[in-house]
């Protein structure tokens, strides 16, 4: 009888100890597949895997994410841990009552001390934080450096110089911006936000996305007529506009870095392809901030600025059964830059730089110096209140939509300029009735 | 004697009543499997044209407000006119090479499983492949029409996804292209349900090679031709994938078709309730369709 007693005594203690120990949470996280996943996998999720044992993550990269995240929402069997489609996308979520708000965890682990102010600003929605940043980027002047020094060109610094170049280029039979939208029609917001930024002016811009200012205005206008005139009249990006239509995201780079391409105005996230492409033709590429298109003082925040862009987002479900387990997965991205950085140099510093507050010190050796210039050169700027705003970042759904996929109507000489800045206040007009239009920090 | 007849009525009648049920009985599965996946969603999709929903939100009820701002969406109406055209080419395009192929085959003995294999692989290939290979054939910078213009052959070097009057032309050729072979193998099949007199006749009354086509082989085949045709026009409405993976529905709207306009109302705009209403008109468009063949059909023609 004893014995028994032992043997009784003797599982009530070890059986619950067994189960607590297999008790193990598993974080579910859908990705947008990046290219980037194996290196996901070995420097973040390994690492995070290994170092709790209550916790697991289960990465699942999901192709067609944006069309499988909402019915799986809806269905409530969604992951924990949901990547979202920039902060337009976030804020339809927010609206149906899909995202956890994240306020509660931003405020225990100190998040808005580890972001970039406009990057944490960048995921409030009334008040509340709903999701944190994958990666961030900017607007710049790509150039082919080899063919620059072998023509003896200078780097444009004001938009005559640069617009003179273009011409220049042009009349040599080169393209001056090689760039194209067959692989991802958007990309006409990459233009449409540097020359609304770059002309108009990112105070003017401020202005209209906080509703001080109309988008029919004048400065408005004359930023979409010019770049009407350099797209359609003059064939500057691509070599024409059917041109422009028919090349796609490798036949931009392959143009730049062949020569038959001059400059390109595009994102950060180019540093990911341009070196392997610029390995094969044995050139070198830089790049340099875009000048200001417009000599009006009014408009001028500076010699240049640079376009704040965030590509991609993070959620959680508010349906998930691991708040707390998810909390700890977000605080382990956001805590170990090095971590990071290192993720980030996977990608050649195109995807996956989380908008942490890094220090030049904290890149890791051997990082290439345009990258590392970038870095620095973004900070310090845009730290002096020299910044603008991408569409994909700061603009709501419907109206970005309208003005990446209206303005080739534009183009193509079936709607005018004024037209479509019409259509595109209603549009605006209609997201801010909905409450969709998303807050931005106030300018410095 | 009468009570055996009556009897045996009596077996014959339980007898079809039971095969009647079991009928029912083992069509429920595929009813209740059309219930779940066609009609439920079909009468939500209807409900949600009526709402103002973003697919996450609360939806609002707003009526036939959708419908009405359909009827003043420029983008709509082009949209359709895409459709049309779309239809009207596949209707003429891919059915004339696929008779002639089919009629042509028929005629042969030795490497026509060659033929038919080589004509059918496309229709097998996923359509992101096709396009992929015809984006790349067609590429203005390293397509065909390029190598031709660098060896001085002019006029072919044309950016056929890139232009606003060749885009939708073009998508068409390229999904024709993996589509025709299919209604080749659909034709040859019903070409050798005609009977073989009816051709020997024709030749022993100085038939020529077409006249045997026109007056023996489509008059043979009429059922089926009339059948592909109306499928051809009912698969045209949501017509998506080759114009999503090669154009998007540009430039600027002009291969746009309904199936675009809907997916990127959806999925850009998050706006599913009037994506709903689009969707609503097409499948209206479809059963018009079906409804002309139905009328035709108790007409007494031979379809």
């Amino acid at each position: 009888m004893k014995r028994l007693s032992l043997v009784l005594l003797a599982l009530i203690v070890i059986v619950p100890a067994v189960g607590a120990q297999g008790d193990v949470v598993t974080v579910t996280w859908w990705m947008e597949p990046s290219g980037s996943d194996d290196h996901v996998q070995e420097l973040i999720i390994d690492v995070f895997n290994a170092s709790h044992d209550n916790i697991k993550i289960d990465y699942q990269p999901q192709e067609s994410i944006n069309d499988q995240l909402r019915p799986a929402l809806q269905a409530g069997v969604g992951p924990d841990i949901v990547w979202l489609a920039g902060n337009a996308a976030a804020s339809q979520y927010v609206a149906g009552g899909f995202l956890l708000p994240l306020t509660g965890y931003a405020d225990a682990y100190g998040w808005a001390d580890k972001l970039l102010p406009w990057a944490y600003g960048a995921g409030i929605v009334a008040g509340e934080l709903y999701s944190i940043p994958v990666t961030y980027e900017s607007m710049v002047l790509f150039y082919n450096k080899t063919v620059f020094e072998e023509n003896g060109w200078e780097v444009p610094t004001t938009a005559d110089e640069l617009w003179s170049l273009a011409q220049q280029t042009a009349d040599m039979g080169l393209v001056p911006f090689p760039y194209g939208n067959a692989t991802w029609q958007p990309s006409n917001e990459h233009l449409m936000g540097i020359y609304l930024n770059n002309y108009a002016g990112p105070d003017n811009v401020y202005a209209a996305l906080t509703g001080e200012k109309a988008w029919t205005d004048s400065e408005f206008a004359e930023a979409t007529d010019l770049l009407r005139e350099h797209i359609a009249d003059l064939g500057w990006f691509g070599g024409s506009l059917e041109d422009y239509y028919s090349l796609g995201g490798s036949d931009n780079t392959a143009m730049l870095a062949s020569g038959e391409g001059t400059m390109m105005m595009s994102g950060t996230w180019m540093f990911r392809g341009l070196g392997p492409a610029f390995e094969e033709t044995g050139m070198e590429w830089d790049w340099a901030p875009l000048p200001l298109f417009s000599e009006d003082a009014d408009m001028q925040v500076g010699p240049y600025s640079y376009d704040l862009a965030l590509g991609g987002n993070l959620g959680v479900n508010a349906a998930t059964e691991h708040p707390e387990e998810v909390g700890v997965v977000l605080d382990f991205l956001l805590s170990d830059k090095a971590r990071i950085l290192e993720l980030a140099s996977t990608t050649g510093f195109g995807e996956w730089v989380i908008p942490l507050r890094y220090e030049i010190e904290d890149f890791p050796p051997g990082t290439d110096e345009r990258v590392l210039r970038f870095h620095s050169d973004f900070a310090a700027t845009t730290g002096a209140g020299r910044y603008g705003y991408t569409a994909w970042t700061f603009w709501p759904a419907r109206a970005n939509q309208q003005l990446w996929e209206a303005i080739e109507l534009v183009w193509a000489g079936e709607m005018s300029v004024e037209e479509y800045l019409e259509n595109h206040a209603a549009e605006w007009a209609q997201d801010a009735a909905d409450g969709l239009v998303l807050s931005i920090l106030p300018r410095e | 004697m009468a009570f055996k007849i009556d009897s045996r009525v009596g077996v014959t009648t339980a007898y079809r009543w039971r095969n009647i049920l079991s009928n029912y009985i083992f069509l429920a599965p595929v009813v209740a499997l059309n219930l779940i996946v066609i009609v439920i969603p079909s009468l939500t999709s209807i409900y949600i044209s009526m709402n103002k929903w973003s697919g996450l939100n609360q939806p609002e009820f707003v009526g036939l407000a959708n419908f009405e701002r359909l009827i003043n969406d420029p983008i709509y109406w082009k949209s359709l006119s895409h459709n049309v055209i779309w239809t009207i080419f596949f209707l003429t395009i891919p059915v004339f090479m696929g008779l002639m192929g089919a009629f042509l085959l028929s005629g042969i003995k030795r490497f026509q499983m060659v033929y038919r294999v080589a004509f059918f692989i496309p229709y097998v290939i996923a359509s992101v492949v096709n396009t992929e290979l015809w984006r790349t054939l067609l590429h203005p910078r390293h397509g065909i029409g390029a190598w031709l213009a660098k060896q001085g052959i002019e006029g072919f070097d044309i950016r056929v996804f890139g232009s606003k009057h060749t885009a939708l032309y073009g998508v068409a050729f390229v999904d024709s292209w993996h589509f025709w072979g299919f209604l080749v193998i659909v034709y040859l099949a019903a070409m050798y349900q005609v009977q073989p007199d009816l051709y020997e006749v024709a030749i022993l009354e100085g038939a020529s090679r077409f006249q045997r086509f026109r007056h023996v082989t489509v008059p043979g085949i009429r059922p089926t031709l009339v059948f592909t045709l109306l499928m051809i026009m009912i698969w045209s409405v949501p017509a998506f994938d080759y114009i999503y993976l090669l154009t998007d529905g540009g430039p600027a709207h002009a291969s746009e078709v309904l199936g675009t306009y809907l997916y990127n109302m959806s999925f850009f705009r998050f706006e599913v309730g009037y994506a709903a209403a689009i969707g609503v008109t097409m499948a209206l468009i479809t059963a018009c369709i079906v409804a002309i063949f139905v009328i035709l059909r108790r007409r007494g023609w031979e379809i």
